[in-house]
């Protein structure tokens, strides 16, 4: 093809798979390119009939296949029966007579000079897991970094993502909360200051200017991509909803080229994920944290009808005097709660004791500020759901579960949260305290599982 | 078993013997869903309209859900309100929906009263037709009231006297109403109501 394109189009569109009306480009500079084939068209939905029953829809980008999460209606625009995919609908709705584009032609060639900025250096596990994982990669077999809580996984990344950066390759890191990718972001941007990163998100904003090498992303960004990664590495991969999603996995396999690897980062892999991995691949287990000093031991305490109390405006007693106690201490602390409803009736009688503490969940319009905030200790303490149980690290922070019994906080979730405590050198351990209204079996097996780790012996 | 379609989570059904003999109208959205919206129930004359009628409040749960189903364009959500609305809409007059101009309705791939009317099984007569694409949403308030006529009856259609009710989705200063209130007294109808979905804080 002698053709001419325009090389922005191509760094933009190389590995997606995008709505034909919503690029930031020009329509007449689109319609040019697929004139010329060098982007190609591919059908929205697609709907297969079979002979005497209902036809099968199928969504071309979310990879959908869910019947129900179909809608059918009279379409005024292609005047007949349309289907659209409820899935993946807040990108923009995807139909039978909607258009997506990927590209056609040669992939850019993407630049084989990077520099790590990065001045730390590795423990001997970490070492070792990283040469691992690089060994993995180069063998394109999927890896698993099982690392306890503040082990440094994130470093670990560095070594192998910088050689792939070096031959030209394109790399992926995803996980399935925006927190993780916040917090990502600044140590990624100032580990690799020349490579051309980009930070997906929902809500982010999106760019031409280059042609981005290393891609952030929540893992539903990830359904905007196709064949476009010669690496994923899926940071945190138990965290809700990666597990719980058929389509988000999928999607992770769809971004990556067909024999890509697609490798795992977590605290907590799922038995499902270690006998997965440890059939097609290699697994790398890190049971100490880079400081060296043992992970945290929750310990369990009663707070009975703790949810009557609180519905009835009374904080209950042991949890005032832990707040108070941190307050007192001038600790920053989170305290978990199971239900946002909950949370939110516990917040003024929280704010009596000091009015700066709030609450967030996920779906709060200042969760990111509220973070910051304690960071910044500007605020004593927030009050969450388990959004933060993952990705964050507060210095000398000191963490509370309110109703540890519930079902939402199982074994990992516990394990992540206890994964908050004293995470760095210079205070290395903290309260770690289950408020429970009867004992379940994940939290025995949680702190069952911590100590093991602290002693050295880990299931693999 | 079906999900909620705000959000998504399983609508929990008890058991009961009108559910069991399908006496119970089948809910499209779960309780916490159903609970962020805010009746208003307003009933009230108007010097064009001989009664106006709005089920709901415009509140914050209203906003999305009108984001979702207009400009998000997912249609489901057109049967959410569908039990409500019947109920305001079971009798034998004539239901006029507020048309859409038709390049508008290609642009958004439907006519979102006449999907609300259809998801809730109500019968319906197309009988006016929009002589403009300005939306009302990017006027002010004078420019609203002092627009020329936005709407004629469809070309051979006769308007029988009889009572027409008007369905929109928002109430907001009400000049789309009483536009084509007049349009259809100036035709021949002895007596115009009208039922919107919502009614906005003006």
């Amino acid at each position: 093809m002698t053709i001419t394109f325009d090389p922005s189009v191509r760094d933009f569109l190389a590995g997606r798979i995008w709505l034909r009306l919503h690029t930031p480009f020009p329509t007449e500079t689109i319609d040019a390119h697929i004139a010329s084939e060098h982007i190609k068209t591919i059908q929205g939905i697609q709907s297969t009939k079979a002979f005497a029953s209902q036809p099968q829809h199928f969504c071309n980008r979310c990879e959908n296949d869910t019947q129900s999460r179909f809608t059918t209606f009279d379409c005024a625009k292609c005047e007949a029966p349309c289907t659209y995919c409820r899935h993946c609908l807040k990108m923009g709705r995807v139909s039978t007579c909607t258009e997506l584009i990927v590209w056609n032609a040669a992939p850019p060639t993407y630049p084989t000079d990077h520099i790590i900025a990065w001045q730390g250096t590795l423990t001997p596990r970490q070492q070792q897991a990283s040469e691992e994982l690089t060994i993995s990669t180069t063998k394109r077999i999927p890896h698993l970094i099982h690392a306890v809580c503040g082990s440094g996984k994130t470093e670990i990344l560095f070594e192998p993502i910088h050689k792939l950066l070096t031959e030209g390759k394109r790399v992926c890191i995803a996980a399935p909360r925006v927190d993780v990718i916040l917090e990502l972001e600044p140590r990624l941007r100032a580990a690799f200051p020349q490579t051309a990163i980009e930070a997906l998100y929902g809500g982010s904003e999106s760019t031409t200017e280059s042609a981005p090498q290393l891609i952030l992303a929540t893992t539903h960004q990830l359904y905007r991509f196709r064949h476009a990664f010669d690496a994923i590495f899926v940071d945190e991969a138990d965290a809700f909803p990666y597990t719980a999603e058929e389509t988000l996995r999928r999607a992770v396999r769809k971004a990556a080229k067909l024999d890509a690897p697609v490798h795992f980062v977590t605290a907590t892999p799922s038995d499902k994920l270690l006998t997965d991995i440890k059939r097609t691949g290699q697994v790398s287990t890190i049971d100490r944290r880079y400081h060296g000093h043992p992970l945290p031991v929750p310990r369990c305490d009663t707070l009975w009808n703790y949810t009557k109390q609180i519905q009835k405006g009374k904080l209950p007693k042991k949890l005032a005097n832990w707040t108070a106690e941190r307050l007192k201490r001038q600790e920053p602390f989170l305290i978990f709660f199971h239900h946002i409803g909950l949370m939110e009736q516990a917040e003024p009688l929280f704010q009596q004791l000091d009015a700066r503490i709030h609450a967030v969940h996920a779906s709060h319009p200042d969760r990111k500020e509220h973070v910051q905030a304690l960071r910044d200790k500007e605020v004593p303490g927030l009050l969450t759901t388990t959004i933060l149980e993952r990705g964050i690290t507060i210095q000398n922070v000191q963490v509370a579960v309110v109703g540890a019994e519930q079902l939402i906080f199982n074994k990992g979730a516990l394990i992540q949260i206890g994964g908050r405590v004293g995470r760095s050198a210079q205070h290395p351990t903290g309260d770690f305290v289950l408020f429970h209204h009867g004992i379940t079996y994940a939290m025995d097996e949680a702190k069952k599982e911590i100590i093991q780790l602290n002693k050295g012996s880990v299931r693999t | 078993m079906n999900n909620c379609l705000l959000c998504e989570t399983p609508i929990a059904q008890i058991p009961s013997w009108k559910a069991l003999l399908a006496l119970q109208k089948q809910t499209e959205i779960c309780q916490d869903c159903s609970k962020e919206f805010q009746r208003a129930d307003i009933k009230e004359e108007d010097p064009f309209l001989d009664q106006i009628t709005s089920l709901y409040t415009y509140n914050e749960a209203m906003r999305e859900y009108l984001h979702q189903y207009k400009f998000l364009q997912d249609v489901a959500l057109a049967s959410v309100f569908a039990n409500e609305l019947r109920v305001h809409l079971k009798g034998n007059e004539t239901i006029v929906p507020i048309p859409m101009h038709p390049e508008k309705r290609i642009q958004r791939t439907f006519a979102h009263v006449d999907e609300l009317l259809k998801s809730a099984r109500i019968p319906f007569t197309p009988l006016l037709e929009k002589t403009g694409t300005e939306a009302m949403g990017e006027k002010s308030r004078a420019e609203r009231i002092a627009m020329e006529s936005l709407f004629k009856v469809k070309p051979g259609t006769a308007i029988q006297p009889g009572t027409y009710i008007l369905v929109d989705d928002i109430y907001t200063t009400g000049t789309t109403l009483r536009h084509a209130a007049t349009v259809l007294k100036e035709a021949g109808a002895t007596r115009v109501e009208a039922v919107t979905l919502i009614r906005a804080e003006q």
